[in-house]
């Protein structure tokens, strides 16, 4: 009964991607009616799968069709199953009146379904063969996806850079998929696991670990798809195809990296250096991002490097172990960003009419990027920013557990989940912050929120992804590095914080004053190598433009023969 | 293997700059079937060459042909004319099944080299089928077939996927074969054949937004008929099928 459950759940979207298309002539546009109930009936089906293993009925099952068509649904592919349908489901009835006007509506459809069963696919895929053909497919349909309305020609071409960034992260899967075979002589991933788990360093590679090979190979594939710098590009750029593929991406695609990455925590968990390059990454795509995102003045491009920022940081936890949180991310993130994209539409429509936000300090921070003009308590402010997180240590230490402090991983992410709040507190009540008890009391609440959110969310997603605690603690050691660096990494992010909070301090301070030549000309410098996204597109385009011209002069040179 | 063979043999197997003279061949032949023919028996000649010789190829022979392979690979990218990437394909791709030769079993060393052919004679039906429409098969000249010739521009894109080697389709699994067959032992040619399969990719891709995508500004031009759609839907899903059963035996 259960098997067949599994299989509906990835048939189902795929019989109605085939009937979607077959059926269009005769039933016009209420052919996509059909794609709405095989995607419900899909999510209940993945629904009811995730109740039963929630309440313990069901622990890992495999559907074994031949070596390499394996589907595997452990407490991971449930979760991950339930909520790709969902936000799928959403999206489909989105499009039903969204995609009305448009061309190839059907065809609209069966794409998405065909999309809808790669990820499921890909979720569920319990060997690497399958894994890496789901994986593919989703890079494709997502191609023809972004490049539904076949009239824009500038729709394909950025959807040629998603495909391009795509494939090139499909490669080292499939390397990293071929050496687990060379050493395992398995495709399947559960039976890959064991012996990995058993006996983790028995194979290497070119002199170096296995699990150390596999993971920077699987750590690039991830990185492709979750839009990591240096390979972010596409991410920003694919905003000419129809919003609702831009919401499923934002909100279900681009997550991939992470769920990747979950999928193969037992390698990484027997690596010793991989999670922090994967931090290291993640960091650097968090913080670029982020900057990049406040200089947009395009409602979806921003959104986009919004993703960039939020991918970045889903693949930190994953650097410092927080692994199952990493989940939690991606699942909220697609959730909040769903919304964003489905919404942006009619955002924008209304704001041409009139935009009825009220001008009041929060906007003029927000929207306009100005700053209010209210003496703020500096120095409180940089003490909560700094003693918070030192109080949230203590008091983690406390509730949580006697060895929190053991948990690097965990007091970097607190430190950086803090400051993010923190920033995001200060900023958005600034204009009140004369009155201190009121920031004071703010800042409380948002401690109590982390806190809350933490311990909570975070051993609700270990226990039920993770339940070995062994291995939870492997992770977490994998992820570590040693004490001396540690405590450099601390001191490194507090300067800055301090460092940051100088240089707002004394901007602010001199807002009406002139600024000294210097720091004026080095602000416009940097604010040009931002507004031109650091110049990474034009690079990658003149790359393309010059690997195009050495060939059309090498066949010109050999008579296109 | 004596050097004359191998000099003959590479004229089959492409190695450039012996390359040249198939595609030369290739593009002189205008009738859909004549070049289905070639498509179909030139590499068949290089295996069959290997074979009567009974010999190992030495390891810079596959060198040669992957540097071949990157070479038109590369090439394809600039290439507007739809007969002549399918030409430049065929020649990517036979040159890299120097790596098959090392295998023991020769029946299957022709089985490979007829599976990744296959889509390229679809290919060269459908760029026949575009030079009686529009008197041209070629990129950027007409395009937005996707709105003009619907069923034509959706067999197309199947059909170009098929041929750089998506999953599913037979170029896959051999594409997973010989990475396979090389990782631990030749990684260079594992890398080599990776970067090969990414600018196949980049370059199907260019050929098909050169004709699928833009307005349809043409006149009329009629969609494939439904006796050759369904022709070409059940060649699609043989080859499909073929892969997968393909794959029983390689993985």
């Amino acid at each position: 009964m259960i098997s067949k459950l599994i299989l509906l759940i990835i048939l189902l979207p795929l019989l109605s991607a085939l009937f979607t298309h077959l059926l269009a002539g005769k039933l016009g546009r209420c052919v996509a009616r059909i794609s709405v109930a095989a995607t419900l009936l899909s999510v209940i089906f993945s629904g009811v799968l995730l109740w039963l293993s929630l309440s313990g009925h069901l622990v890992g099952q495999s559907i074994s069709i031949s070596p390499w068509t394996i589907l595997y649904f452990d407490s991971l592919s449930i979760l991950m199953a339930f909520v790709i349908g969902l936000i799928s489901l959403i999206v489909h009835i989105y499009s039903l009146r969204y995609m009305a006007e448009e061309e190839g509506y059907a065809r609209f459809f069966m794409l998405l379904d065909l999309m809808t069963a790669s990820l499921l696919l890909m979720v569920a895929a319990g060997d690497l063969i399958t894994l890496i053909i789901a994986w593919h497919f989703v890079g494709v349909f997502l191609y023809f996806l972004l490049g539904q309305d076949t009239r824009n020609p500038s729709a394909y071409r950025y959807a040629f850079w998603t495909l391009i960034t795509y494939r090139i992260g499909d490669l080292p899967l499939v390397l990293a998929a071929v050496l687990l075979f060379q050493a395992y002589g398995t495709w399947s991933l559960p039976v890959i696991f064991e012996q990995l788990n058993q006996a983790p360093h028995a194979h290497s590679v070119f002199g170096m670990a296995l699990p150390e090979v596999v993971g920077i190979l699987l750590a690039l594939a991830a990185f492709a798809r979750s839009a990591q710098f240096l390979l972010h590009t596409w991410l920003p750029y694919t905003m000419d195809g129809p919003t609702p593929v831009s919401a499923l991406m934002h909100a279900g695609i681009v997550n991939a990296g992470g769920f990747l990455i979950n999928r193969f925590s037992p390698v990484f968990a027997n690596t010793s250096d991989v999670l922090q390059w994967v931090f290291i990454v993640g960091f650097i795509s968090a913080v670029i991002g982020s900057i990049l995102m406040l200089v947009q003045n395009d409602i979806k491009k921003s959104l986009g490097y919004s993703t960039m920022g939020q991918m970045g940081f889903m693949i930190m936890e994953c650097g410092i172990g927080a692994f199952s949180l990493a989940i939690y991310h991606l699942i909220a993130h697609g959730v909040f960003k769903g919304t964003l994209f489905l919404s942006a539409g009619s955002v924008i429509h209304s704001a041409r009419k009139d935009d009825g936000v009220p001008k009041d300090e929060l906007y003029t921070f927000v929207v306009e990027k100005r700053t209010a003009k209210t003496h703020k308590p500096w120095l409180l402010m940089t003490a909560i920013t700094l003693l918070m997180p030192l109080a949230i240590l203590i008091f983690s230490h406390w509730l949580v557990a006697e060895d929190y402090f053991q948990k690097q991983g965990a007091i970097i992410l607190l430190f950086f989940g803090w400051i993010t709040g923190a920033q995001l507190i200060f900023a958005t009540y600034r204009t009140h912050a004369q009155k201190l008890w009121r920031l004071v009391g703010i800042s409380i609440l948002s401690f109590t929120v982390v806190i809350i959110g933490y311990v909570f969310i975070s051993h609700a997603f270990d226990v039920y992804l993770y339940p070995d605690a062994a291995f939870r603690e492997k992770l977490f050691a994998a992820a570590s590095i040693e004490k001396v660096r540690f405590d450099i990494l601390m001191v490194f992010i507090a300067l800055s914080i301090i460092i940051g909070w100088l240089i707002a301090y004394y901007s602010e301070r001199n807002r009406n004053g002139k600024h000294p030549r210097y720091t004026g000309r080095l602000w416009t410098m940097f604010y040009a190598l931002i507004s031109r996204e650091l110049y990474m597109t034009d690079l990658y385009s003149l790359l393309t433009r010059t690997i195009l011209s050495s060939a059309n002069k090498l066949n010109i040179w050999l008579r296109w023969n | 293997m004596p050097d004359i063979l191998l000099l003959l043999a590479g004229l089959f197997l492409p190695l450039f700059p012996l390359s040249m003279v198939f595609n030369a061949v290739f593009n002189r032949l205008q009738h859909v079937v004549l070049r289905c023919i070639l498509l179909i028996g030139w590499p068949h000649i290089g295996l069959t060459i290997i074979h009567s010789t009974d010999t190992v190829v030495p390891t810079w022979v596959i060198a040669w042909g992957l540097a071949t392979s990157l070479f038109y690979a590369l090439r394809m990218l600039a290439l507007r004319g739809v007969g002549q990437w399918n030409s430049f394909l065929a020649t990517s791709m036979w040159s890299i099944l120097w790596i098959t030769t090392t295998d023991a079993n020769q029946n299957m060393h022709h089985l490979y080299t007829f599976a990744i052919t296959a889509p390229l004679l679809l290919l060269a039906f459908l760029s026949a089928g575009l030079e009686k429409r529009f008197g041209a098969a070629y990129t950027g000249l007409y395009g937005g077939l996707a709105l003009s010739i619907p069923r034509f521009a959706g067999v197309l894109v199947v059909v170009i996927l098929a041929a750089i080697a998506t999953p599913l389709f037979p170029g896959f699994f051999i594409m997973l074969k010989l990475i396979l067959d090389t990782s631990t032992t030749l990684p260079a040619a594992t890398l080599a054949l990776l970067t090969v399969w990414l600018l196949w990719s980049w370059a199907g891709v260019r050929l098909l937004q050169g004709l699928i995508v833009g307005s349809a500004s043409q006149g009329e031009a009629t969609d494939l008929n439904l006796f050759s759609c369904w022709g070409y839907v059940i060649a699609i899903i043989a080859l499909i099928l073929s892969g997968i059963y393909l794959s029983g035996g390689l993985l």
